[in-house]
């Protein structure tokens, strides 16, 4: 999905230069779930821009979706990023004007695609809004902001989603929830990288990139062991909280699941997502591939 | 190039600064207004000026007294005569058909309680023929008249009707500047003849308006009847031979009268009217480049504003021509909207001021409005292609870090 061979980008600031990534060998596989972290300013921003056809590098190959991007012109990276790559920031980035639905109309205004309400709709119902898509986001809690900000992500049906921080501005709760999303698109077969720097949602991720000053650091596989092992290394409160309901959420079994309908599942368990009892489906360190997600059997979806 | 989704992505983004975009609107209302009422008044005055001189007749030379010449001898400034009058006309028969001296003065015509300000105008027999200008009631002033300084007067149409109304005017006797005429006709309703509201003139014997009425030697005016409007430049010539004999002007001296063409008229008209075109439209430029600032200012601002919007739909795939094109759409509909409302505007202003001041007649040929919505768009696209490329050369990485 992702190939990147010797990745470099200097910014000049005055005299100096700063080397934002010194050199960067980075490959994703289709269906990976990987976070990135590191400190600011160790480059995991802008290599998530490079990544993400948003910025380009220096000097170095990058390889997205089968195609050398950093051979292409601006037209053609337009296209990329509007088909393949679905982009969630920290800030949510809605245009606060309009509804929720003509948020995530948004991408396929520069598709020019057919029945694209249809798409549009079909992507809010997926992220458990369906019901608040003449909302505006001013009207929205934060977290159902970052979903339809998730929505506007897979309107296209891309193959790689981009997170940079996505559950910096939300409570934890709600970041989890945000994070079970990311998880349930992951179940479809999406590769998923997502930058953070809090451990917990870090650890969800199959794979962990941490980086330094323009490097990568670490590049590790996180099985349950290693899941365990981090978060008895982390010492804050907030991962010692996430690591008893990790414990908890364990001994769950994965209930309440139906097989997939074929295409988008509709629903990510509902509208204001508090009244899912057991998280049960969060199983981040499952392998990539179509899996079922525990949306409600009464929302038919070939129906909306 | 714009589908309707862009255009519509516009409107909203008008729609949510509206005060704002309204008062940018309203620049651009306020300079093509300005424009459509300069040209609405401008065209409107041209066509009233020229009708008036088209009444003049194309085979029609008027002479006036003076000079037109710069002379270091002075030269009398008062020079025709009655006599020059017939002397043309004999002198010159065959290229000339009627030569009609003129004298006019304003007084005030009594009868009874009744009376009106009117023109008074010493005219020949020769008058009416030569505009064409018939009786409606009674007949008009013979050669007898004029000979024998007849204290007879022919009304014109609006000065009869504001005296005698539908009653019969005809044999009564009138009070002139206190003199007494007796009323031998009426004449048709005719309007204006150049500057001249014929309609409100009395007319009576040159003789009698010279001698009698106001005690004059000269003429104001002399018009000479050419045969046709081809020897109009013959005719002049051989008026001015005629006059410079009558008035003994050596060769070498220049004329002490001045003779004009309807010709003539037009070219001066036309000078004129380029003057206050230029000042007019100078004026309509400068509101259009004011209202096109006003624009470009507002769309700065809503390129700042949006930054990170900016960002975000280049994130999802928004070429950078997408986004100049959202952005010129923008300015396209406020200047659009405005052009289409500173017709009306414009228009409205132009028919008001004709309304108001009543003898200013505007014009809005169907043209302008055509170009004042072609240069309305102009407007949007030169003020709306700065921040549209602004906008789409933002840094998409930087655009979506801005605060």
């Amino acid at each position: 999905m992702i190939e990147a061979a010797q990745l470099r980008k200097e910014y000049h600031m005055g005299d100096s230069v700063v080397h934002a990534l010194a050199g960067v060998d980075l490959r994703i596989q289709p269906g990976e779930f990987v976070s990135i972290t590191g400190a600011s300013g160790s480059g995991k921003s802008t290599l998530m821009h490079i990544l993400g056809c948003l910025d380009r590098p220096t000097s170095g190959i990058v390889r997205v979706a089968g195609e050398t991007v950093s051979a292409l012109n601006d037209k053609q990276l337009a296209r990329i990023r509007n088909q393949h790559i679905g982009f969630v920031f920290q800030t949510f980035n809605l245009i606060n004007r309009t509804t929720a639905f003509d948020n995530v109309l948004v991408p396929l205004v520069y598709t020019r695609r057919a029945f694209a309400k249809k798409a549009a709709r079909d992507a809010l119902e997926r992220v458990g809004l369906g019901k608040r898509s003449k909302h505006r986001p001013s009207e929205m809690s934060g977290g159902e902001c970052q979903r339809v900000a998730i929505a506007r992500a897979i309107v296209n049906k891309p193959r790689l989603i981009l997170a940079d921080e996505p559950t910096g501005n939300l409570d934890t709760r709600t970041g989890e929830q945000i994070m079970q999303i990311f998880h349930e698109l992951h179940a479809d077969g999406i590769t998923i990288l997502v930058v953070t720097h809090e451990m917990d949602v870090a650890v969800q991720a199959q794979r962990m990139i941490h980086m330094k000053d323009g490097n990568i650091v670490e590049d590790t596989a996180v099985d349950d062991h290693r899941r365990e092992q981090i978060l008895t290394q982390a010492h804050d409160v907030h991962t010692r909280a996430f690591r008893q309901k990790a414990a908890a959420k364990a001994i769950l079994p994965a209930a309440a699941r139906v097989p997939e309908v074929g295409g988008w599942p509709t629903s990510f368990g509902g509208g204001g997502g508090d009244d899912r009892g057991h998280d049960a489906e969060r199983e981040s360190s499952s392998p990539p591939g179509p899996k079922d997600l525990g949306y409600p059997a009464e929302v038919d979806p070939v129906r909306e | 190039m714009f589908h309707l989704q862009i255009l519509l992505m516009a409107f909203r983004g008008l729609k949510q600064n509206l005060v704002r975009s309204l008062l940018a609107t309203l620049g651009v209302i306020i300079g093509v207004g300005a424009v459509v009422s300069a040209v609405s008044i401008l065209e409107g005055a041209q066509r009233n000026i020229l009708d008036r001189f088209e009444s003049l007749g194309a085979d029609q030379v008027l002479i006036f007294n003076g000079s037109d010449r710069k002379s270091h001898r002075q030269v009398q400034t008062s020079s025709l005569l009655p006599k020059d009058s017939d002397l043309i006309a004999e002198e010159n028969k065959d290229i000339i058909v009627a030569a009609a001296p003129q004298y006019s003065g304003a007084g005030q015509v009594k009868f009874y309680e009744k009376n009106a300000f009117a023109t008074i105008l010493g005219a020949t027999e020769s008058y009416a023929p030569m505009y064409q200008y018939k009786v409606a009631q009674g007949r008009f002033l013979t050669r007898e008249d004029v000979r024998g300084n007849a204290m007879v007067a022919v009304l014109g149409y609006k000065v009869a009707n504001e005296i005698f109304g539908a009653l019969p005017s005809v044999g009564k006797t009138v009070k002139i500047n206190g003199k007494s005429f007796i009323l031998i006709g009426v004449m048709e309703e005719k309007g204006a003849y150049g500057f001249i509201e014929l309609d409100s003139q009395v007319i009576i014997p040159l003789s009698t308006a010279m001698g009698r009425m106001f005690g004059q030697r000269y003429l104001n005016m002399l018009v000479v009847q050419c045969t046709s409007a081809a020897r109009v430049p013959a005719c002049i010539e051989r008026v001015k031979k005629t006059l410079r004999a009558s008035h003994q002007i050596s060769a070498g001296d220049d004329d002490d009268f001045i003779v004009f063409t309807q010709d003539q008229f037009k070219q001066q008209l036309g000078q004129v009217a380029l003057i206050f075109g230029v000042v007019l439209y100078s004026i309509a430029g400068i509101s259009i480049i004011v209202g096109a600032i006003g624009i470009m200012n507002i769309m700065l601002v809503s390129v700042t504003e949006r930054t990170r919007e900016i960002g975000v739909r280049i994130a999802v795939g928004a070429r950078r021509f997408d986004i100049l094109k959202q952005f010129l759409a923008e300015a396209s509909i406020i200047s659009m909207f405005g052009g289409a409302l500173g017709i009306v505007f414009g228009w409205a202003i132009s028919n008001l001021l004709s309304e108001l001041t009543q003898v200013l007649e505007t014009y809005t040929p169907p043209i302008i409005i055509a170009l004042a919505l072609l240069m309305a768009i102009m407007v949007g696209i030169v003020s709306g292609i700065y921040p549209a490329i602004r906008a789409s050369r933002l840094d998409p990485v930087q655009a979506l870090r801005y605060e």
